[in-house]
């Protein structure tokens, strides 16, 4: 796949999607305004740190994943159908494709993503850059496990939704909790943990992706 | 030799027979149309015609590939032109050219020139259904598998289409 076409398939996709980007954007900065920040008074240090890391993580993972998933769906066939007809016909192996079509939603996602750090950040509660990057991996992951959903149907696509749902709550769970009881070795346990188990799900989820687009039957 | 050769060729889709037992012989630079039964059916066997449906049974051959094996090297040496118009609403004519230039790594100004070529010649006829034409021919394919076109411009398409093999899928009684 050259580049040109690379180019092609991800700015169609964004172009068809610019009103779910704005809406998502929109969200994602309502949000991160509003969501509440305050840590209960906590004498335990252990305690008070696992507080603030949810409190940093649950609004941006939950959240982001959530307009990442829904992007993602927006990617199913007949929404844009000359897109589609356009992808498929073009000669692309199935990996190929996948690549391609699974960057605009995840430019998409990280993009809310980044507009709702940018929204605490003004509201005067940012989280660390290292926070940025763990919510960051939560939502890629889970946008491409969902993005399976799409050219799926009946159980598998049940399963590909709850694969992202648990994907998100495995990723929350890493980056609270395994950040939290690692200080003793430094956050760059928690924070490899959790980036790692992002990364192999993304991936397994971005070949999976590639496979069933090569199967998928449009009609 | 034949561009496109179907034996036997049926295609199911949840329990629903769409094609049963096609045959069909396709040569260089040949025109053909074939009437089907229903708009699926129609659907169906220009898709398989494009490598774009998989047969549930027999073969189909494009060029000497099989689309089920090589895929790619089929949607190299066939183009296919879907029945629905292109939604000019959601993107115009210059981008559309643009984008299915980049898809088969056409040089984009041989492309426009190609393209204003291709669009003289099916002149009257709608935006909407000239375009998708257009782009399936930018990337000179051998095989151009039309889902059922506007009738009264297929003389038009077939000239722009030049000496590339032509496969009409139509549904019986449609003018």
């Amino acid at each position: 796949m050259t580049p040109r076409a690379l180019r092609a398939i991800v700015s169609a996709r964004l172009r068809a999607e610019r009103r779910s980007l704005v809406f998502a954007c929109a969200g994602a900065a309502i949000v991160g305004f509003i969501q509440p920040h305050g840590v209960a008074a906590i004498t335990d240090p252990l305690t008070a740190d696992v507080a603030t890391r949810s409190v940093w993580l649950a609004g941006p993972m939950f959240f982001c994943s959530t307009i990442g998933i829904a992007i993602a769906l927006m990617q199913g066939p007949g929404r844009h159908a000359f897109l589609d007809t356009s992808e498929r016909s073009a000669p692309l192996f199935g990996r190929e494709l996948a690549r391609a079509k699974a960057l605009a939603p995840v430019l998409c996602a990280t993009l809310a993503a980044f507009v709702y750090w940018a929204a605490q950040f003004l509201s005067g509660f940012a989280a660390p850059p290292a926070f940025f990057v763990l919510a960051l991996a939560c939502v890629i992951a889970s946008t491409l496990v969902a993005l399976n959903a799409t050219v799926s149907s009946g159980a598998a696509r049940a399963l590909a939704f709850v694969a992202a749902g648990v994907t998100i709550v495995i990723a929350y769970v890493l980056a609270v909790y395994a950040d939290a009881y690692s200080t003793k070795s430094g956050d760059a346990v928690g924070v490899a943990t959790e980036l790692i188990v992002c990364g192999i799900i993304a991936f397994v989820a971005l070949r999976q992706y590639g496979e069933s687009l090569a199967r998928y039957d449009p009609l | 030799m034949h561009i496109l050769r179907m034996r036997d060729v049926a295609y199911v889709r949840r329990g629903e027979t769409l094609v049963s037992s096609a045959n069909l012989d396709l040569a260089p630079a040949q025109r053909l149309t074939r009437l089907c039964s229903s708009a699926r059916e129609a659907e169906a066997l220009a898709m398989m015609g494009a490598a774009l449906a998989r047969a549930t049974a027999g073969s189909v051959t494009i060029g000497e590939y099989d689309p089920r094996v090589q895929p790619v090297h089929c949607k190299r040496i066939a183009a296919f032109v879907p029945h629905d118009p292109l939604p000019l609403s959601q993107i115009d004519a210059a981008r559309y050219i643009a984008y299915r230039a980049a898809l088969w790594d056409v040089d984009p100004a041989r492309a426009r020139k190609r393209a204003q070529e291709l669009g003289e010649q099916l002149d009257g006829l709608h935006e909407a259904f000239a375009y998708p034409i257009v782009g399936a021919l930018l990337p000179a394919p051998q095989l151009l598998v039309l889902d059922r076109p506007p009738s009264a411009f297929v003389p038009q398409i077939l000239r722009a289409a030049g000496d590339c093999a032509v496969l009409i899928v139509e549904t019986e009684g449609r003018t």
